[in-house]
């Protein structure tokens, strides 16, 4: 952010990020600018990202202009998700049900816990619209999950229930989180850094609470 | 039995590459990445490296692997290495450590957190190698260009 700026001609540039806001400040033409924006709704989206960066790296190579870069992003911003819903829905079956088989299921359990990630990622995305809250929306989706579980196995005595559940909450581990924490952490920005490993670790309780409850029920 | 455990790290980690919205050209190197640090964490207790060891080296590999990628494919290396580190969770782990603690067996339950806690940071370390490893051949070579 800060070379763009500065490919935009403006000098002492200085800018803040964290996962809640973002600050930047400038100096342009002898006066003082700061300007803020709170990110009140937030959604991991990959591609946007490398689109973005990719916008920047072309802005600051000189190959576009101001006006195009803006245009640009303006596009990005307004474009559909890269996969529909339903793809993303499969995509979550798949990461559970082959997650499950990895850490030594059978084929039995590859179905159940495949559902049982469709439905916890199912109902994030639902709850999401009406709990404005992410742990606890994470919570009911992790309980969720591992209700199914318990369903699946009181029908099927003969499937694991740990299998079924380690897969269900494969679509809730925190994995982008901690990766970009300890990027931040690494690159020196410590509020960003800690705040995102902060989450990853709340989100990790929210489902280490449901899991003991579901398993509470099964005692 | 390793093959089946390949193609299923594979399509893991492509999934997952599917439900974070990388861009459509880096969905097979991302699944490439997973399937490598199973390879890597699956191969080396078979000469008898710890539980910890092997999740270090395979995490620091598939940093070392997606920042590779990162440069070939112009992308920004977050894209891979969020799906490479899918299958060395310890999902399992975690699971016994809750299940212990329901069953009131709390010392059992706190080793097997204490265990989960322990691998969790080995991923995060290897990752930080593999970022540093990186900054630091970049500055080599930014300090020889200023030396010229």
């Amino acid at each position: 952010m800060a070379r763009i700026a500065e490919a935009a001609g403006m000098d002492d540039v200085n800018s803040s990020a964290t996962p809640t806001s973002i600050i930047i400040s400038f100096r342009c033409k002898g006066l003082d600018h700061t300007r803020m924006v709170r990110t009140p709704m937030r959604t991991i989206n990959l591609n946007k990202i490398t689109l973005v960066n990719d916008v920047s790296r072309r802005f600051v190579g000189g190959s576009i202009t101001l006006d195009q870069a803006y245009f640009t992003l303006c596009e990005i911003d307004q474009k559909k998700p890269l996969y529909p819903k339903w793809m993303q829905h499969m995509a979550a079956a798949f990461a559970s049900g082959s997650f499950s088989m990895l850490t030594g299921g059978t084929w039995y359990d590859l179905a159940p816990s495949a559902l049982a990630g469709l439905i916890v990622n199912l109902s994030l995305e639902y709850l999401e619209q009406f709990v404005r809250m992410k742990f606890f929306t994470e919570f009911s989706a992790a309980l969720l999950g591992g209700l199914f579980a318990l369903l699946a196995v009181t029908l099927f005595p003969q499937l694991h229930i740990s299998i079924i559940i380690i897969g269900a909450m494969l679509p809730l581990f925190p994995g982008i989180a901690i990766t970009n924490s300890l990027r931040d952490l690494m690159a020196g920005d410590l509020v960003a850094g800690v705040s995102r490993g902060v989450e990853a670790m709340l989100t990790a309780v929210s489902v280490a609470v449901a899991t003991a409850i579901i398993l509470w029920f099964m005692r | 039995m390793l093959l089946k455990g390949l193609a299923l790290s594979l399509v893991s980690s492509m999934a997952w590459c599917v439900l974070f919205n990388v861009p459509v050209r880096t969905i097979f190197a991302g699944g490439v990445a997973g399937m490598v640090g199973f390879l890597v964490s699956s191969l080396l207790p078979i000469l008898n490296a710890e539980v910890l060891l092997s999740t270090f080296v395979s995490a620091a590999i598939v940093s070392l692997l997606s920042q590779g990628m990162s440069i070939y494919l112009r992308v920004p290396s977050t894209n891979f290495s969020v799906a490479g580190i899918i299958p060395l969770v310890p999902g399992s782990l975690a699971y016994r450590s809750m299940l212990a603690f329901v069953n009131n067996n709390y010392i059992e339950g706190i080793t097997l957190a204490t265990k989960t806690l322990m691998v969790a940071g080995a991923i995060a370390s290897g990752l930080i190698f593999g970022i540093s490893v990186v900054t630091i051949v970049k500055g080599a070579r930014h300090a020889g260009k200023r030396a010229q």
